[in-house]
């Protein structure tokens, strides 16, 4: 059979089964994005603390898990935490590792952001009276989040393109849906084409905003 | 409660040397899809600024593809979907090793194309327009003038794909090429001790990555330095 054929034949059975996968890529992906948001601004906040021995384990932390690759951190939790007395599922093992490896990127884009506004707002806060926290939450953060956007949306998008690979410890996502879907019928490339079509459906989009939201930012400046 | 230097101690002997020995193809992995992704991403990048839209378009689109895939559904469309395509063709030479290599390959000349364009964007115009009313040809130009000078400009950038690249030969373990995950995987579940071998191998990355990524920081300061 050509690949015409099967795909008259089999496409809208083949588009469905991966459509049904798209609810995991997307938990998965929101997850991770939440856990990274909240953990990576935790370590930003320590990486920029004046006291040394908060500063250097998030300093190895983000050294660490960019210089490793995601599939292996995956790996060690997913299969090495049973070791250690706790089985995540897949979803949480994909969310955890996704979203320890995002935070360590992500803290990067909020400490850019931060060290982007200018000293002497801080200074002025806190001779205002202000706490360091408050300053840091009213006046430093509200500020820094415009030149981070643009760079937080590419990070989603990267985001939801490592989820990927989370089929790799069971995720049942879109690739894992593929792969089932060849196993089942033998043929393997209008699946895996027509996989990759709906990731670009949703990055190009994504992408739009991200270019849209960067132009923005500087015509700002 | 799991005793990991009790654990290395009694298995680095046999772990260690095995891992290695996988490493290597890690770094064949990616030694020859980098110099695939040059290739392919000074030509995309040329076409990306050529004068004729048509080359110039499918040079775009082209770019915007790969960089909205995940590198794993490219990987799997390169090794899997060509053999299927033309059935009729000799596929023996086409192992996963040479699926690897062209699927990163073909990937990381998108991102590099878009590198190189911005590289050669950062040169003001005076200079290619200077070498062409010395008489220059506009390839003589590109190749003595505006290159050289661009390529100042383009190795940190280059520096940190060639890092994302070698953490994502990884994920080559997912069409099959025996890689250090691989071997990883086979250790581990054969000797029941996924913890310990995955935290080592994610300690080899990390020594194979880390030197590279000073590299790339010394080499950002230098360029920041200089302007």
């Amino acid at each position: 059979m050509s690949f015409f054929e099967i795909l008259e034949k089999n496409g809208w059975y083949f588009f469905t089964t991966l459509l049904s996968g798209w609810p995991a890529t997307l938990m998965v992906a929101a997850g991770a994005l939440v856990f990274a948001l909240v953990f990576g601004l935790i370590i930003a906040l320590m990486r920029i603390s004046t006291w040394k021995l908060v500063r250097w384990p998030s300093t190895a932390y983000v050294e660490f898990f960019r210089g490793t690759p995601a599939l292996v951190q995956l790996f060690v939790i997913y299969f090495g935490f049973p070791d250690w007395g706790y089985q995540p599922t897949p979803i949480q093992a994909a969310v955890i590792g996704l979203g320890m490896n995002g935070a360590a990127y992500i803290s990067e884009i909020y400490r850019a952001g931060i060290e982007s506004i200018h000293r002497g707002q801080t200074e002025a806060a806190l001779s205002l009276g202000m706490t360091p926290a408050s300053a840091m939450q009213h006046i430093i953060l509200p500020q820094a989040i415009r030149t981070m956007l643009p760079p937080m949306t590419n990070f989603a998008i990267v985001l939801l393109k490592d989820t990927a690979i989370v089929f790799a410890v069971g995720v049942l996502e879109v690739m894992a849906l593929a792969r089932q879907l060849v196993t089942e019928t033998l043929t393997s490339a209008p699946i895996y084409l027509m996989a990759g079509a709906m990731y670009l459906c949703v990055t190009i989009p994504m992408a739009r905003i991200a270019a849209r939201l960067e132009r923005q930012r500087q015509a700002w400046h | 409660m799991l005793d990991l230097p009790e654990i290395y101690t009694e298995n680095i002997h046999r772990w260690l040397p095995e891992l290695l020995y996988y490493s290597l193809t890690t770094l064949k992995i990616a030694f020859f899809s980098f110099l695939l992704a040059v290739v392919f991403g000074v030509l995309i990048a040329l076409c990306r600024i050529s004068h004729k839209r048509v080359i110039r378009t499918l040079a775009v689109c082209s770019i915007e593809v790969a960089r909205g895939l995940p590198i794993v559904v490219v990987l799997y469309i390169v090794y899997f979907v060509p053999p299927q395509l033309f059935p009729g063709l000799d596929w023996s030479w086409f192992d996963d090793f040479t699926g690897a290599v062209l699927g990163l390959g073909i990937h990381g000349g998108a991102i590099l194309a878009e590198v190189f364009r911005s590289g050669i964007e950062a040169l003001h115009k005076g200079q290619r327009e200077a070498a062409l009313s010395l008489g220059m040809t506009p390839a003589k130009a590109m190749t003595h003038i505006i290159l050289p000078q661009a390529t100042r400009i383009v190795l940190p950038p280059v520096g940190n794909y060639a890092i994302g690249l070698l953490k994502d030969t990884s994920l080559c373990t997912l069409i099959g090429v025996n890689e250090i995950m691989n071997g990883a995987k086979s250790i581990a579940f054969s000797d029941y001790q996924p913890m310990a071998v995955f935290v080592l191998v994610a300690a080899i990355y990390f020594v194979m990555s880390y030197p590279l990524s000073l590299l790339v920081r010394a080499m950002e300061r230098r360029m920041r330095v200089a302007h």
